[in-house]
C-alpha cells in the first residue's frame, strides 16, 4: 500500500473545506440562534470533541437530522451523521419521560391499539392537550396521530393465502405508522402491487425502525431494534430472495443508512434490497409492466420531497410515478423542510422553530393550491395537514386511487 | 533613571528568554526583552510540543532525563493551561528488540521516571490508534505542551512584574565601554525606529542565533545547527503520546497537541547560514509518513495539515572548539570569567522542557553580577492563566453552561478566559471557526500579549491553525488588527505575509484535501477578495 | 432511467449546458455531488471580454440580468479588477474613481465585509470615505449566534427588511455621491437590489463579502428553477461512482444513491470542476479524473505543481482533463465519442475558452452545441 495514496482523508470530516455551503441550507439555523449550525456542530466541533468529550455541546440536540447539510455539501461530508453520532457518543443526559414516550412508537402503538377509540378521543381533547403541554411539554398545537383499532399486520395476515398466489413476492416493512395509525396506506400498497402481479408478505416480526429512538437519545434500544430488523431482513432477502419495500421514506433511510452509519449495525448484505415502494414500482413499469388507470381521473397534485428522501436521492421515483398517472396535474414543490422532523416538532420547546422552518413550504402550498399534497413521509403529512389544512397523501395511495379497482 | 535603562536586557523571545525575563522580573529586576521577530519563532515553536517525561533520554543521557522529569512535574503545577497531561507509551514493534524494554524501564526508574510495562492488549485499548502489531508497551508520564502559550504566559507574567518587551526589534550592535557591555543598539523592523537601551547585564538567549549575537559582542560561542522536520496532521489521531521503545531515531514520536497531532522528527546537520531558511524536503515528508504510520497506521490516510522544520540549538562543549563533543545539556556562559567580557551572559543548549531551569540558572548568574540575593520562585508560583488546574473548572466558573467556543477559550487561556466574558454579545462572534477563537479572545491578545501581526496573533490564539489554515479567519482578524494599529497598508502586507507563511507549510504536503483547500484559498483571496 | 444527455456536475457549466439542451427539446438529467462554486461567485465573468447576445439572453430567460460595460469592478479588499460582463447588481465603472465622496455602510458585528480595506482602496483613487455601522433590531437574533452572522443569513433577513436599510442610509447620507453596501441583498427577492438603488439618492455600489456569495446563490436558484421548468431532472446530492464504457462509447453511469439503477444516455457531459469539487483528485504521486479515469495534463514531478510564493500563479491550478478540439474527453489518448468535458475540469488546457466563470459558460455552450449538431 502506498502511503497517502488515498486522494482524500479516510476521516470523512477532514474533507470539510470550511466552505460554509452547509450553513446556507440548514433550516434550523434560520429559526433558532441557539443551534451552532451544521459546520460548527459537525466537522468543526468534531476536532475539538476528539480532543476531549468535554467539548461536546448540548445544543446539538437542536439538529433536526434532516440531512440537508449532507445533500448540499460539495465535499461529501456526512455532516448530520457526525452530529447525531456525537450525540450518541457524548450526550450522557438520560432521555426525559416525554422523549421516551414519543420515541417508543411501536410500544405506544401496541398499548393504544386495543383501546383506540378511547385514546383517540382523549388525545383529541383540549384538556388532554393542555395537560400534556404542561406536564410533558408536548406542544398543545399538535394533533396526535389517531390510532386504528385493527392493526395492518392483522389485516394482511388474514389475507396471507390470497397473497401467495401471485407469481412474484415482496416483503413489506410497514412501519409503526401503517400498522397502528393508518393501515389504509398498507392496503393501498397491496392493491397496487397486486395489480402488478406482485404478492405482499410480512416480515416474520418487524420492530420499529428506531429513528425516533436515535433522535431521542435512546440509541441502545435503537441498536437492539436494528439488530432484530436486520436479522429479519436477512431472512426475507437472503433466505427467501425477496425485496423488502417500505412506504415511509424515513424507515427506508434509517434501515439503509442510519443502521450502519449511526448505530454501527452492518447491513451490507441486505441494504440494496430495501427499497421505497415507489422505486420498486417505477422500476417494474420501466421494465414493461403496466397499470390500468381509471379514465377521467383528475388530481391537481403538489409533491413535497421529504428531507430523508432527498438525502436518499429517490424523490425522482415518486415524482416520475405521479407524473405517469393520466389526469395528474403535477407541481414539484421547492426543496424545503416541513419542520416537524419526526418527534422534534412535537416538543413544546421546538414548536415555534418547527413552524418557522416549515413556513416557506406552507406558503408555497397555499399559493399552488393543489387538491392534495403528495409526500412519502408520515410526519411531514401531520405537519403539513396541521399547518395548512391541505390533505396529504402518500404517492402509493394516489396510485391506488388512480388505478382501476 | 532614564526610561531606556534597565537592570537586565534579555535578547531573544524564545522560551528561554521569556522564562529568564519572568524569573528576573519576579526577583525584582527591571527587565527588557528584545526579540527580532515574534516570541517563540525559533526552536521554541518548531518542535513537537512534547512534555517529555525524560524517558527518551533515560538510557543514553540520565542527567537530561532527571532534569526532564523534575521540570515535567513543575510545569504540571505552574503551567497547567499550557499542558495536556496525556501520558505516553513507548511501544515495541515486531522489528524492534524486546530486550531493550527492560534496559529502558530500568534506566527510567533510575532517573526517577515512573515507567510501567503494560500488556499490549491494554495499550491497544488505552490508545486505539496505536499500531496493533505492537509486542510491548511501557507507560510513562509524557504529555504535551503548547510552546506558544507557555512563552506568552512567561512574557505576560514578566510584564505583570514590570518587565518591558520589544518585539520585532533587532539588536544591531552592543554599547561597549572597554571590556564591559553597557547596552544595545536596536532597530524596530516594522517602523525602522532606532533606540539604545542600557543595562549592567545583558543575557544572550537567542538559541541557535546566539552564535551571531555573541560574535557581535566580540566573543565566540560555537553552535551546531541540526534541522528537524515535522508534520502536523489535521486532527488528533492519538490521545497518548506514542514513542518507539528503542534507541532514539527519526520520526519516532507522535504527540497529540490541542486539536492536531505531530509526528517528528528528523535530524540533519545544516550550515549556520541556512538557519533562517530551513525547508522540509520531499524525502523528509516521505520518511515522516512512513515511520509515523508505524506508530499509528491511520496516519497513512489522515489529512496532513502542514510540514515545518526547526533548528536545534546544540552547543559544542566549551573545552572542545572542534564541535565534535556536542552537549544537549544546559550551557550557561559567563563571558566575564570565560572571555573577560563583563556584563554579558549566554544561556543556551537545553530544551523546551528545561527552559525554567535554564532561566533559573541564567537569573542566578545575573543576580550574582548585580549583587541581588533573592530566591527563585518560578517553580512554585503558577503562570498567569494557570491558577486553576483544569480548563473544565475554569469554564464552569466563568460561564453557567459554556458553549464549545467558550470551553475552547478556557482551554487556551486558562483563568484569563474570564477577560472575554465582556457582556457584549458581539465579542462572542467567532473569527476563527476551526479553532473557535472569538473576537473577545483576539481583543484580549491584542490588548495584553504584544500582537502586531496576524502571525503573532496566530501564536497567541491559534487563529488560522485549524484545517482551513486561515482561509476565512485571516481577513476577518486583519479587520480587527486594522482597528488596533490603524494602518490598512501595513495590514494588507501582513495579510499577504500570513497567507504566504501558511502556504509555506502547506505546499510540501500539497495533495488530496490539502490541495483542495489550497485551491479554495486561492479562489477566495485572488478571485473573490482581490488581495 | 434513460435520458438524451446526462450531465455530471451541476454547477454553472452543468446548468447552462442543461438549459441549452432542454431548450432544444432534449431530455436531460444533471447529477451533482452537492452545491457548487456559484456559492463563491464574484458576480462577474472576468474572462469574457466581448459582448455576447446569446449569453445575456440565456441568463435573462432564467431571470438573471447581466450587463455588458467594459471597465473595472470593485473587489472586497478595496482593489479594482478589469471586467466587462457582470450581474446587474455588480457595478463595472469606466474608471476606478467612481465617485467623489463615498459612504461605506456595514452592519454592526459583521466581520465578513472589509470596510477599512475598502475605504483605503477608494481613498487611494482619490475618493473621500466615511464609515458607518447599522444596528438593526431584526439582526439581533442572528447576532446571538457566534458563527452565523454570515452573508446568506443576513440576506434572508434583508429580503424582508431592506426598506429599513434604505431609511437608515438616507439618514446617514450627507453630501456623498456614492454608498457602498455589502452584497447581502436580493437572495430570494431579486428586485431588492434595484429597489435599494431607487430608494437611496446616491449611486449604490454592492461590494463583495466572504462566501457564501449572495448574488451567486441567487443566480444558482434562478438557473436551477429555469432548468427544472424546462423539464430537466436535477439529482442533487448524488455522485457518479462508476461509468460503463464500451469501445469508446459511454453507455451508462451508476450513482451512489441509485446503486444498481443505472442512468443511461446517448451523450454525457462531464463538468465536475477542479480539485475543490473533486473533478480532479490528487495524491502524492499523480492527478486523476475519478469518474472515467480520463487523461489528465499534469506535471509528473510534484515539485513542479506549486509555486512556493502564495500570490504567484500556481501551476497545479492549470492541470486539467485532456480533450480534443470538439471537447470530446480523451482516455488513453483516444476520444470518447459521446463524452464531452466542460468547465474548470479542463484547467488551463484550453485557454481559448477563458478561465473561471467565463470558461464555464463558453465550454458549456460549446459542448451543448456539439451534442445538438450530432
Amino acid at each position: 500500500m502506498k502511503l497517502q495514496e488515498y486522494t482524500s482523508s479516510r476521516h470523512n470530516f477532514e474533507e470539510c473545506m470550511k466552505c460554509t455551503v452547509c450553513t446556507a441550507y440548514c433550516p434550523v439555523l434560520q429559526a433558532n440562534p441557539l443551534y451552532p449550525g451544521p459546520k460548527q456542530a459537525g466537522p468543526d466541533g468534531e476536532r475539538l470533541r476528539l480532543k476531549a468529550p468535554y467539548f461536546f455541546n448540548q445544543a446539538l440536540k437542536y439538529c433536526l437530522n434532516c440531512k440537508r447539510c449532507e445533500v448540499a455539501c460539495p465535499s461529501g461530508v456526512n455532516v448530520a451523521d457526525l452530529i447525531q453520532s456525537a450525540r450518541i457518543k457524548y450526550d450522557t443526559t438520560p432521555p426525559k419521560l416525554r422523549d421516551r414516550m414519543l420515541a417508543s412508537t411501536d410500544f405506544m402503538g401496541s398499548l393504544a391499539r386495543p383501546v383506540a377509540p378511547v385514546v383517540n378521543a382523549v388525545t383529541g381533547l383540549g384538556v388532554t392537550k393542555t395537560v400534556l403541554d404542561a406536564t410533558l411539554k408536548i406542544d398543545r398545537h399538535r394533533e396526535f396521530p389517531k390510532y386504528s383499532s385493527r392493526s395492518f399486520e392483522r389485516w394482511l395476515k388474514r389475507r396471507r393465502k390470497e397473497q401467495t398466489v401471485f407469481p412474484e413476492q415482496v416483503a413489506y416493512f410497514h412501519g409503526c405508522y401503517v400498522n397502528y395509525n393508518y393501515p389504509q396506506l398498507g392496503k393501498d400498497l397491496v392493491k397496487v402491487l397486486n395489480a402488478l402481479g406482485v404478492g405482499v408478505q410480512l416480515l416474520e416480526k418487524e420492530k420499529c425502525c428506531g429513528i425516533a429512538l436515535i433522535t431521542n437519545g435512546m440509541s441502545g434500544q435503537a441498536r437492539k431494534n436494528a439488530n432484530h430488523n436486520v436479522a429479519q431482513l436477512r431472512q426475507a432477502v437472503l433466505d427467501k430472495g425477496l425485496k423488502v419495500l417500505t412506504t415511509s421514506s424515513t424507515c427506508a433511510l434509517t434501515i439503509r443508512d442510519e443502521y450502519p452509519n449511526l448505530l454501527g449495525v452492518d447491513n451490507a448484505d441486505v441494504r440494496e434490497s430495501v427499497l421505497l415502494a415507489t422505486r420498486f414500482i417505477f422500476e417494474k413499469l420501466e421494465k414493461g409492466a403496466s397499470l390500468k388507470f381509471k379514465s377521467g381521473y383528475h388530481r391537481k397534485i403538489a409533491y413535497h420531497t421529504p428531507c430523508h428522501l432527498e438525502r436518499m436521492g429517490w424523490g425522482i421515483f415518486s415524482e416520475k410515478l405521479l407524473q405517469m398517472i393520466p389526469g395528474v396535474e403535477f407541481t414539484l414543490l421547492d426543496s424545503n423542510c416541513c419542520g416537524i422532523s419526526g418527534t422534534y416538532g412535537f416538543k413544546k420547546e421546538n414548536y415555534e422553530v418547527s413552524q418557522a422552518i416549515g413556513e416557506p413550504l406552507f406558503a408555497q402550498i397555499r399559493s399552488v393550491n393543489p387538491e392534495v399534497v403528495a409526500c412519502d413521509c408520515e410526519t411531514c403529512k401531520w405537519q403539513i395537514e396541521m399547518s395548512t389544512g391541505y390533505t396529504v397523501m402518500n404517492p402509493i395511495s394516489i396510485l391506488a386511487e388512480a388505478i382501476e379497482d | 533613571m532614564n526610561a531606556n535603562e534597565f537592570d537586565v536586557i534579555i535578547i531573544g523571545g524564545g522560551i528561554t528568554g521569556a522564562g529568564t525575563q519572568r524569573d528576573c522580573a519576579m526577583r525584582g529586576l527591571r527587565t527588557l526583552l528584545i526579540e527580532r521577530s515574534d516570541i517563540a519563532t525559533g526552536a521554541t515553536g518548531r518542535n513537537h510540543g512534547l512534555l517529555h517525561s525524560g524517558a527518551r533520554y533515560a538510557v543514553n543521557d540520565p542527567e537530561s532525563a532527571q532534569e526532564c522529569i523534575r521540570e515535567n512535574m513543575i510545569l504540571r503545577r505552574i503551567a497547567s493551561h499550557c499542558i495536556d497531561e496525556t501520558d505516553g507509551l513507548f511501544i515495541t514493534l515486531p522489528e524492534d528488540d524486546l530486550a531493550y524494554q527492560q534496559t529502558f524501564v530500568d534506566a527510567c526508574r533510575n532517573a526517577g521516571i515512573s515507567a510501567e510495562i503494560i500488556d499490549p492488549d491494554l495499550a491497544r485499548r488505552m490508545e486505539p490508534s496505536v499500531n496493533p502489531d505492537l509486542i510491548g508497551a511501557v507507560k510513562v508520564p509524557d504529555g504535551s505542551v503548547d510552546p506558544f502559550r507557555l512563552c506568552a504566559a512567561n512574557m505576560l507574567d514578566a510584564k505583570m512584574h514590570g518587565g518591558q518587551v520589544r518585539l520585532h526589534t533587532e539588536v544591531t550592535g552592543f554599547i561597549k565601554e572597554g571590556d564591559t557591555i553597557k547596552g544595545v543598539h536596536t532597530r524596530n523592523r516594522q517602523t525602522g525606529e532606532e533606540v539604545d537601551y542600557y543595562a549592567p547585564v545583558t543575557v544572550n538567549a537567542c538559541g541557535i542565533w546566539g552564535q551571531h549575537i555573541a560574535e557581535m559582542a566580540g566573543v565566540k560561542v560555537g553552535m551546531f545547527p541540526a534541522k528537524g522536520a515535522l508534520l502536523i496532521f489535521a486532527h488528533r489521531v492519538n490521545n497518548l503520546v506514542i514513542n518507539r521503545c528503542r534507541k532514539p531515531s527519526n520520526a519516532d514520536i507522535l504527540v497529540p497537541g490541542d486539536t492536531v497531532c505531530i509526528i517528528g522528527t528528523t535530524s540533519t546537520r545544516i550550515p549556520f547560514e541556512e538557519c533562517d531558511t530551513v525547508a522540509v524536503t520531499p524525502d523528509e515528508v516521505t520518511l515522516l509518513i512512513t515511520e509515523g504510520a508505524k506508530l499509528a497506521p491511520s496516519l497513512s490516510s489522515t489529512r496532513i495539515l502542514r510540514a515545518y522544520a526547526g533548528v536545534r540549538p546544540l552547543v559544542s562543549a566549551d573545552d572542545d572548539p572542534t564541535g565534535r563533543n556536542i552537549s544537549r545539556g544546559i550551557v550557561c556562559l559567563d563571558h566575564e570569567t570565560r572571555d573577560g567580557l563583563k556584563g554579558f551572559i549566554t544561556i543556551t543548549g537545553g530544551k523546551l522542557m528545561t527552559y525554567r531551569l535554564m532561566a533559573e540558572i541564567a537569573t542566578d548568574a545575573v543576580c550574582r553580577k548585580l549583587g541581588v540575593e533573592k530566591a527563585c520562585q518560578t517553580a512554585d508560583i503558577p503562570l498567569p492563566g494557570s491558577e486553576e488546574q483544569s480548563y473544565e473548572a475554569v469554564a464552569q466558573k466563568i460561564w453557567e453552561s459554556p458553549t464549545t467556543a467558550q470551553k475552547a477559550a478556557a482551554a487556551r487561556m486558562g483563568t484569563r478566559a474570564a477577560r472575554i466574558r465582556t457582556g457584549d454579545k458581539r465579542d462572542d462572534a467567532l473569527i476563527c471557526e476551526c479553532e473557535e477563537v472569538s473576537v473577545g479572545e483576539i481583543k484580549a491578545a491584542i490588548d495584553r500579549l504584544e500582537v502586531s501581526t496576524l502571525t503573532d496573533l496566530r501564536r497567541r490564539t491559534r487563529v488560522g491553525m485549524g484545517t482551513c489554515q486561515g482561509e476565512f479567519c485571516a481577513c476577518r482578524a486583519a479587520g480587527l488588527l486594522v482597528k488596533a494599529h490603524g494602518c490598512v497598508e501595513r495590514e494588507r502586507a501582513d495579510l499577504e505575509d500570513f497567507l504566504q507563511e501558511r502556504w509555506k507549510g502547506n505546499f510540501p504536503i500539497g495533495w488530496g484535501d490539502t490541495l483542495r483547500e489550497a485551491e479554495y484559498t486561492q479562489w477566495v483571496y485572488k478571485l473573490v477578495l482581490g488581495l | 432511467m434513460r435520458f438524451d444527455t446526462v450531465i455530471i456536475g451541476g454547477g454553472l457549466t452543468g446548468m447552462l449546458a442543461g438549459i441549452t439542451l432542454q431548450k432544444a427539446g432534449q431530455k436531460t438529467a444533471i447529477i451533482s455531488t452537492g452545491q457548487n462554486a456559484l456559492h463563491f461567485f464574484s458576480g462577474s465573468f472576468e474572462s469574457i471580454k466581448e459582448p455576447s447576445q446569446r449569453i445575456v439572453e440565456l441568463f435573462a430567460e432564467a431571470g438573471v440580468r447581466l450587463h455588458y460595460s467594459p471597465g473595472v469592478r470593485l473587489l472586497p479588499l478595496g482593489t479594482f479588477k478589469e471586467s466587462a460582463l457582470a450581474l446587474e447588481d455588480v457595478d463595472i465603472f469606466p474608471t476606478p474613481k467612481f465617485a467623489r465622496k463615498v459612504l461605506i455602510v456595514n452592519f454592526s458585528g459583521y466581520h465578513d465585509f472589509f470596510t477599512s480595506f475598502l475605504a483605503d482602496g477608494l481613498e487611494k483613487q482619490g475618493m473621500t470615505c466615511r464609515l458607518r455601522f447599522l444596528s438593526l433590531p431584526e439582526l439581533e437574533t442572528l447576532q446571538q449566534s457566534p458563527s452565523e452572522m454570515r452573508s446568506v443569513q443576513i440576506a434572508r433577513v434583508m429580503d424582508r427588511v431592506w426598506e429599513k436599510v434604505v431609511q437608515e442610509v438616507r439618514v446617514l447620507l450627507k453630501d456623498e455621491d456614492a454608498v457602498v453596501l455589502p452584497q447581502v441583498f436580493g437572495l430570494q427577492d431579486t428586485s431588492v437590489p434595484g429597489r435599494i438603488r431607487q430608494g437611496i439618492p446616491a449611486h449604490v455600489v454592492f461590494a463583495g463579502t466572504l462566501p457564501p456569495s449572495v448574488p451567486g446563490i441567487r443566480t444558482l436558484i434562478l438557473l436551477k428553477q429555469r432548468y427544472q421548468l424546462l423539464g430537466g431532472t436535477y439529482l442533487m446530492g448524488d455522485e457518479v461512482i462508476r461509468a460503463h464504457t464500451h469501445e469508446g462509447v459511454v453507455h451508462s453511469v451508476a450513482t451512489r444513491n441509485l446503486d444498481n439503477h443505472y442512468i443511461e444516455a446517448a451523450n454525457f457531459i462531464l463538468s465536475t470542476g477542479g480539485y475543490f469539487s473533486k473533478g480532479l483528485i490528487s495524491n502524492p504521486f499523480q492527478v486523476l479524473e475519478p469518474v472515467f479515469g480520463l487523461d489528465v495534463e499534469y506535471k509528473e514531478d510534484r515539485n513542479q505543481w506549486y509555486n512556493p510564493t502564495f500570490k504567484e500563479d500556481q501551476p497545479y491550478m492549470h492541470f486539467g482533463v485532456k480533450a480534443d478540439e470538439n471537447l470530446h474527453a480523451l482516455k488513453d489518448g483516444k476520444p470518447l465519442e459521446n463524452l464531452f468535458v466542460a468547465g474548470s475540469i479542463l484547467g488551463g488546457n484550453r485557454p481559448e475558452f477563458g478561465f473561471a466563470a467565463g470558461q464555464c459558460i463558453k465550454t458549456a455552450l460549446f459542448a451543448a452545441d456539439q451534442i445538438l449538431k450530432k
